[in-house]
């Protein structure tokens, strides 16, 4: 008998991507919903921005991937080309307040780590996955962000976020309002 | 001693962010908002704004009118939310002035949801407290998605010319 693979939730896959990436157990415990809150300090921050840089690397890896390999499709080029810009300038701006406050960033995901992905919708929905799981994270974690200048950085990337989501959602025909 | 504020330090995260990201000016001018009533009155007021424009361009075009629908319901669910922070917060609404209904076209309704949504943005910094922020974070969601969607049709439009 073929076996079947159930589909998965969007936490399933959000904790997926974010174990895959190496985040911290507390952040996990919150995006899984088995903690409310991370310890009160800069070490919470710390905890977030690492978690969010590694969300970052593995967005730029799947874009990356797609261009290299001639995934996207001619007339969504344009898209993928905005979007990776805006995850690497998420991913600087974060690993800059990361370091200047002690911590060390983790390291960019080899591209080689993305997988199989056919050209066409299937990269565009490899994309819309991770856009929807950076979504999430930071929709969840952002209000556990402590200092005043990281929530700043932080809502707009979340705007950022959504239009990701957003655009992706309608060139595979998805509901966008 | 106050060292550093917010826009001072978007600035320099905006500094370090490759041209892609630098690239959007408006967000190097961030308002500082002195306390989430502040917020909360300007979140009310520029909604206000977005909702006449909405209806007036769904006044005028029937094809406009399900998106209008879905984004005033969720409006009307975000008043619902800005409520229960109020409460939370000890915060009274001041009422909001009816905007003006002359205001039709497409790029004024994307201004104006623009800048509901760096209200939004720029406001979470200010509320101090996690239940509101991830309140109006859920919020800011919604009308970040309705911008890209203003975005798309902006973009339909100019495709047809």
């Amino acid at each position: 008998m073929a076996e079947v693979s159930l589909p998965r939730s969007r936490r399933e896959i959000v904790l997926d991507l974010a174990r895959a990436a190496g985040v911290a157990p507390a952040i996990i415990g919150l995006l899984e919903g088995t903690a409310s809150a991370l310890p009160r300090g800069e070490s919470a921050d710390l905890a977030i921005l690492s978690a969010a840089v590694a969300l970052e690397n593995q967005a730029i890896a799947i874009y990356d991937h797609g261009t290299r390999r001639s995934l996207i499709p001619a007339g969504l080029r344009h898209y993928a080309v905005e979007f990776r810009g805006d995850h690497l300038g998420h991913r600087d701006t974060q690993v800059a307040i990361l370091e200047e406050r002690g911590g060390k960033a983790p390291e960019a995901l080899p591209e080689s780590l993305v997988g199989s992905v056919a050209a066409g919708d299937d990269w565009i929905r490899q994309a819309l996955t991770i856009e929807i799981a950076a979504q999430d994270a930071y929709g969840a974690l952002i209000s556990q962000i402590r200092t005043k200048d990281y929530l700043l950085s932080a809502a707009f990337i979340l705007v950022d976020e959504i239009r990701h989501m957003t655009v992706w959602r309608r060139v595979l025909g998805l509901k966008i309002y | 001693m106050k060292t550093a504020s917010s826009r001072r330090a978007l600035l320099h995260g905006l500094a370090l962010a490759p041209f892609a990201w630098l690239a959007r000016a408006p967000r190097a001018e961030a308002k500082d908002y002195s306390g989430p009533a502040e917020v909360l009155d300007a979140i009310d007021s520029l909604e206000a704004d977005v909702a006449a424009r909405l209806e007036a361009i769904a006044g005028r075009l029937s094809s406009a009118r399900p998106l209008a629908s879905s984004f005033l319901a969720d409006h009307a669910r975000h008043r619902r939310v800005r409520a229960i922070v109020r409460e939370r917060l000890r915060l009274t609404a001041p009422p909001v002035s009816p905007a003006s209904k002359d205001q039709r076209t497409l790029d004024g309704l994307r201004t104006a949801q623009e800048a509901l949504v760096y209200a939004h943005a720029e406001g979470l910094s200010a509320l101090g407290d996690a239940a509101a922020v991830d309140a109006l974070a859920r919020n800011m969601i919604d009308l970040a998605r309705h911008l890209t969607v203003i975005d798309l049709w902006l973009e339909a439009e100019a495709a047809r010319g």
